[in-house]
């Protein structure tokens, strides 16, 4: 049971590479975060700095109110699955998950209990004298996942533990972690690039950016309300589409596009030329072709559940998506009236692409 | 892939006359080693094997006299045996650790350190010879098993191929170690070691050959014949061929030749097996 916190941590590498730009942040006990950005913003970076195998350049991090700066990741009371497993190929499973035991001087029957306790947690109780090359994807990532919980850690670390399993897998492998993870209550930092796995794991979301952390919040806050126009765009699939626009002189209104005319719910200076972002999912289709928004198809993807359908918008815009349910019989060219509420409105500085 | 009969037959035919051609030599010598002397002097080199198999190789074997010196030629095996041994096992060890060393630990010299091993690839030991040949005599250690083996086991090859080796070592592995609670020694021992076996056997067997075969080195660093290699051993009898009017002894000097490629060829044989094994079975 542990809380982390950062405080202003920093990395530059040696080579005047500024990788973290100071981030704070407490991680409550229990709480699974997430760290999700583009490949590049840091994420990797500051999980191995909470590991203590990315030294601290500045700031501090704590693990239960203990500075751990300079102490050696073995001491630090965490473990961390790796993305490509970093199983021991030469060892069976049951000594993959028993090292860290040995090394930390657990008698043979406190070892073999641990094991045999985290193996049926996971399913792996036939596995056990295989060696990890004999397994699929799949078991490697939960012996990875038995080497960490058999040390009972104050502190979980996954980076990218689903990037290397096939679509059905990683789903599964996703509910699994959450569920282990509610049900053994240990506080979890978990790396990913894929916004699927970020929102649906995450107790808090940190969308990073370029060594900051862009937003915080809870994924649903994020996605209702983001804070910027780079987190709007990174979560949320598919991506939210951004037009330019001028707010009108009753400030009711946003112009977009070739004239058209949103009706607007914010508090925004007249005139002031923004940054208009709508989710695909909250344009809505009208029969009657009383829109405010018409354009004619330009491409149609149906996945059956949903279509998604990208619209042509004129020449100021380069691509608009709508989000249907079900399935839609459209031609290339057809024209489509859409509408979308003005709540559903989100507005970005042009400059800064803060949201207003 | 389809293969016509003609191609099997032509390859097949490359193949055998390949192996005939390496093999005959050998084979010969091995059949002239089991003439008498006389008869081998009168009627030349032997296809066929004779009936003296266990006298000749009796005396080769257990009676000083027969290898012209003072030692027998087990004696001399045993030498060959413990440089061979010797060098390969202290050559493993050495660039073993120095290649973890480079490859492990950031400190300032790695690199060039590393390119002054590797530069002296380019220096054989001949050349080298005279001034290795004065540190060993300062040293006190002609004439010792310590004098043979010691100068020679720092490898550039080696620690080369155990570098390239461990570069390959995914860094999650020395993480996920670190994480576990392993040091530098345990990482080394407990996942390095295993990891290499593969590594560690095929520079086993090129530097035990290569151990075997020294020649010039055991030439100059031994004096005493109770410390003579079984190349140099060979060496001494065919120098002894023609001496003292006596019929020349060619099928003993056959047969110290034979019994001089059994070892190596052993232990190829052997550890090539553990080495095809760790091939297949080494998969990330």
């Amino acid at each position: 049971m542990a809380t982390v916190t950062l405080n202003q941590a920093q990395k530059t590498y040696p080579n005047g590479f500024k990788a973290i730009h100071g981030i704070d942040l407490k991680i409550e006990d229990g709480e699974f975060t997430v760290l999700v950005g583009p490949s590049g913003c840091g994420k990797s970076t500051l999980l191995r700095m909470i590991a203590g195998l990315e030294s601290i350049s500045d700031g501090e991090i704590s693990i239960d109110d203990k500075v751990v700066n300079k102490i050696a990741p073995a001491d630090r009371d965490i473990a961390m699955v790796f993305q490509n497993y970093a199983l021991y190929p030469h060892m069976n499973n049951y000594d993959n998950m028993a090292y860290g035991l040995k090394n930390r001087g657990f008698s043979k029957a406190e070892i073999d209990t641990k094991v045999r306790e985290a193996a049926r947690i996971l399913q792996l109780d036939d596995h056990l004298e295989r060696k990890p090359r004999q397994l699929s994807g799949g078991q490697r990532q939960r012996v990875a996942m038995g080497r960490a919980i058999v040390r009972q850690p104050k502190v979980f670390l996954f980076d990218e533990p689903l990037s290397n399993l096939d679509a059905k897998l990683r789903v599964d492998m996703r509910l699994e972690i959450k569920n282990l993870q509610q049900r053994l209550g240990i506080t979890s930092v978990y790396v990913t690039h894929d916004q699927v796995e970020a929102m649906t794991l995450a107790d808090r979301l940190i969308v990073m950016n370029g060594g900051i952390a862009e937003q915080i919040g809870s994924p649903i806050d994020i996605y209702e309300k983001p804070a910027s126009q780079f987190v709007a765009g990174f979560i949320g699939s598919p991506a939210m589409n951004f037009l330019k626009g001028k707010v009108s002189d009753d400030k009711k209104h946003v112009t977009v596009g070739d004239g058209v005319m949103l009706d607007l719910d914010h508090d925004v200076e007249a005139g002031r030329e923004v940054t208009v972002g709508i989710r695909p999912e909250h344009l809505d289709l009208l029969q009657d072709g009383k829109g405010r928004i018409n354009a004619p198809v330009r491409m149609v993807e149906s996945l059956g559940a949903e279509t998604l359908v990208y619209l042509d918008f004129g020449a100021n815009a380069d691509n608009v998506t709508l989000r249907l349910q079900g399935t839609h019989q459209f031609a290339k060219g057809d024209q489509l009236s859409l509408s979308v509420p003005a709540n559903k409105i989100h507005l970005f500085d042009i400059d800064s692409g803060k949201r207003l | 892939m389809y293969q016509s009969k003609w191609r099997i037959f032509t390859n097949h035919t490359i193949l055998v006359l390949g192996a005939l051609f390496m093999i005959l030599p050998v084979w010969i010598a091995f059949a002239s080693s089991t003439h008498t002397r006389e008869y081998v002097f009168q009627n030349g080199l032997q296809f066929w094997p004779g009936g003296e198999f266990f006298s000749n190789y009796g005396a080769i074997l257990f009676d000083a006299e027969a290898t012209k010196g003072r030692v027998t030629a087990l004696e001399m095996l045993f030498n060959s045996m413990v440089l061979g041994l010797g060098f390969a096992i202290g050559k493993v060890i050495i660039s073993m650790m120095a290649a973890y060393a480079i490859v492990y630990f950031r400190f300032k010299l790695a690199v060039p350190l590393f390119w002054i091993i590797f530069s002296t690839l380019l220096l054989p030991l001949e050349v080298r010879i005279v001034p290795s040949y004065e540190v060993v005599a300062d040293l006190g250690l002609l004439n010792s098993y310590t004098g043979l083996i010691l100068p020679l086991i720092a490898s550039a090859t080696g620690t080369f191929f155990f570098r390239q080796f461990y570069r390959s070592v995914p860094d999650e592995l020395l993480e996920a170690a670190r994480l576990d609670g392993a040091g530098p020694i345990r990482f080394f021992i407990d996942i390095l070691v295993p990891l290499s076996v593969t590594m560690i056997a095929a520079i086993f067997i090129i530097m035990f050959v290569v151990g075997w075969n020294q020649y010039l080195w055991p030439l100059l660093m031994t004096t005493d014949d109770q410390l003579y290699t079984i190349v140099i051993g060979i060496k001494q009898v065919y120098n002894s061929l023609y001496e003292g009017g006596q019929i020349p002894q060619f099928p003993k000097a056959f047969a110290l030749t034979i019994m001089a490629t059994i070892p190596p060829v052993l232990v190829v044989v052997i550890f090539q097996r553990m080495f095809v094994k760790g091939l297949v079975e080494t998969e990330k």
